[in-house]
């Protein structure tokens, strides 16, 4: 066993390193421990995970390091998700996630439904190669607050605009996040979605906002 | 063309490529969304005049409309179980419309699923689509295979290996960035090993292409060039895509393009072009510049 103390900085440290198998064997001591599931979440998980983010954005991560960072820590939510309990498991908000249809790209989207399924959302990822006919239906079946769409490509960013506007012409409430690596704010801006996030950091503040949990970005 | 043909013309002087091809056909009216290698069936006249564009510009060397051509990626677009003709659709347009003027490379690119821990695809089914795909490309009259825009050195290995087996020449190129220690992929390949160890296995060129315009791409040649054993391939974009909302706007122009493409040469490269946002505009103020430069 981990001693108790150590126990929040091994999470944080399991998640940077993207060991998948210590996150997960962690976050059961934490729980058995009795340290609360959110703290173990909030002061091991999450910066954990935005210190992966921070050394991606400064060169210093490359993919794969990001992408294990991530699958840790979900493994370690895995465990600390069911404990939550009660109100603290009520959703931030619901989310629908996918890749816009034509884009088969789908590592960025991964990482921010990643990111928001562990800071609360309940997201459900459709993957990639999305078209705009599934986000509308699956918005509207779930009363989704928030469309998550990614593009990757040049050449599939107009389906986010197509897709903007079959949500508005649907009569839909949720809001919608663009993000992707050739989108821009004024990209997001000129086809009328409500957030732009260049980060799955970023993009969970920006939902925060969104859904009315925190400043808009 | 074998191995030693390609490398023979490289040492004998800078080969000039061809510039972006996807972007050009976007610019003809490739609806959004659609993927380049449909228009091998449906439109072979607009993919034909892109081609024969580049081979007016000078081009010697013009890549086929297959980058998306292996049977994973052309099943994503909806080209389920035509791989092979997709492919020779793609080399046979490219043939006829430079009709000798121009070599014709067949495009491979990256399949579009990762291997571990990006994604979950295997050496073994990415190498079996590599195969597929490259015996199209070669059954159907290619001169070499050119090999672009990988990002996972296992990657751009497995579908040299499976290039090689044609026993046509092969270039293969990665595309890499300048991160806080050096130029890398974004799965973390570095720059020069990279290359290297695409070298060492059986590539008569390798190069970068894509990613980064030609300031960076200038760079890159001077670090990459000497410290290889084979010619070097240089590819850049045109600057980088800036999307508006009318459109995809580059930050380079021709001229200052070829301007900056004369320091890749004189950095060591053997083989220049364009990639995405390239025109035949680029080429032709290229030739000029290598046209200067032989005096």
């Amino acid at each position: 066993m981990t001693d108790p103390a150590e126990l929040l900085p091994a999470l944080h440290r399991s998640v940077l390193q993207g060991d998948e198998a210590a996150a997960r064997r962690l976050a059961a001591e934490a729980l058995a421990g009795g340290i609360e599931p959110l703290a173990a979440i909030e002061h091991g998980l999450v910066p954990g995970v935005r210190e992966a983010g921070r050394l991606w954005e400064e060169g210093e991560f490359f993919l794969p390091e990001l992408v294990l960072a991530a699958q840790a820590m979900r493994a370690a939510m895995d465990v600390l998700q069911p404990a939550l309990g009660g109100a603290r498991a009520a959703s931030l908000g619901r989310v629908v996630i996918g890749t816009v249809e034509g884009d088969i790209h789908d590592i960025g989207k991964t990482l921010v439904a990643t990111m928001l399924a562990a800071s609360g959302f309940a997201v459900s990822d459709e993957g990639a190669g999305v078209p705009a006919a599934r986000f509308v239906a699956r918005a509207r079946e779930l009363d989704a607050d928030l469309v998550c769409a990614s593009a990757l490509l040049t050449t599939t960013m107009p389906r986010q605009r197509e897709l903007v506007a079959a949500l508005r012409e649907a009569g839909l409430r949720a809001r919608v996040m663009v993000g992707g690596a050739p989108v821009t704010r004024s990209w997001a801006e000129a086809i009328g979605a409500d957030g732009f996030a260049d980060n799955a950091l970023a993009a969970v503040a920006v939902a925060r906002g969104l859904v009315g949990h925190g400043a808009t970005v | 063309m074998r191995p030693s043909e390609l490398a023979e013309l490289l040492a004998s002087r800078v080969v000039l490529l061809d510039g972006g091809l996807g972007s050009m056909l976007i610019a003809a009216g490739l609806p959004a969304g659609r993927a380049p290698e449909w228009w091998n069936l449906e439109h072979p006249e607009l993919v034909a005049a892109v081609h024969r564009a580049y081979a007016d510009a000078g081009s010697e060397i013009v890549h086929a409309n297959s980058f998306g051509g292996s049977p994973i990626r052309l099943a994503a677009a909806g080209l389920a179980g035509r791989c092979t003709e997709v492919n020779a659709a793609a080399v046979a347009i490219a043939r006829d419309a430079c009709a000798g003027r121009a070599l014709v490379a067949g495009d491979v690119g990256p399949i579009g699923v990762m291997l571990p821990p990006v994604g979950s695809a295997t050496v073994t089914e990415l190498g079996a689509a590599f195969r597929e795909q490259a015996a199209a490309l070669a059954d159907a009259g290619a001169d070499l295979v050119s090999i672009e825009t990988m990002s996972d050195l296992r990657e751009a290995l497995t579908a040299l290996e499976a290039a090689l087996e044609t026993g046509l020449a092969v270039i293969a190129s990665m595309t890499f960035a300048a991160r806080r220690r050096g130029f890398f992929t974004v799965m973390g390949d570095p720059l020069v090993p990279s290359l290297a160890a695409l070298a060492a296995a059986g590539a008569v060129a390798v190069g970068c292409n894509c990613t980064v315009g030609p300031g960076e791409m200038a760079a890159m040649a001077r670090e990459a060039a000497p410290a290889l054993a084979v010619p070097l391939v240089a590819q850049p974009n045109a600057g980088l895509p800036r999307l508006t909302p009318d459109g995809v706007a580059y930050e380079a122009e021709p001229e200052g393009f070829a301007r900056s493409m004369a320091a890749v040469v004189a950095a060591g490269a053997r083989a220049v072009g364009g990639c995405c946002g390239t025109t035949p505009e680029f080429i032709a103020r290229m030739r000029a510049m290598l046209e200067a430069r032989r005096g």
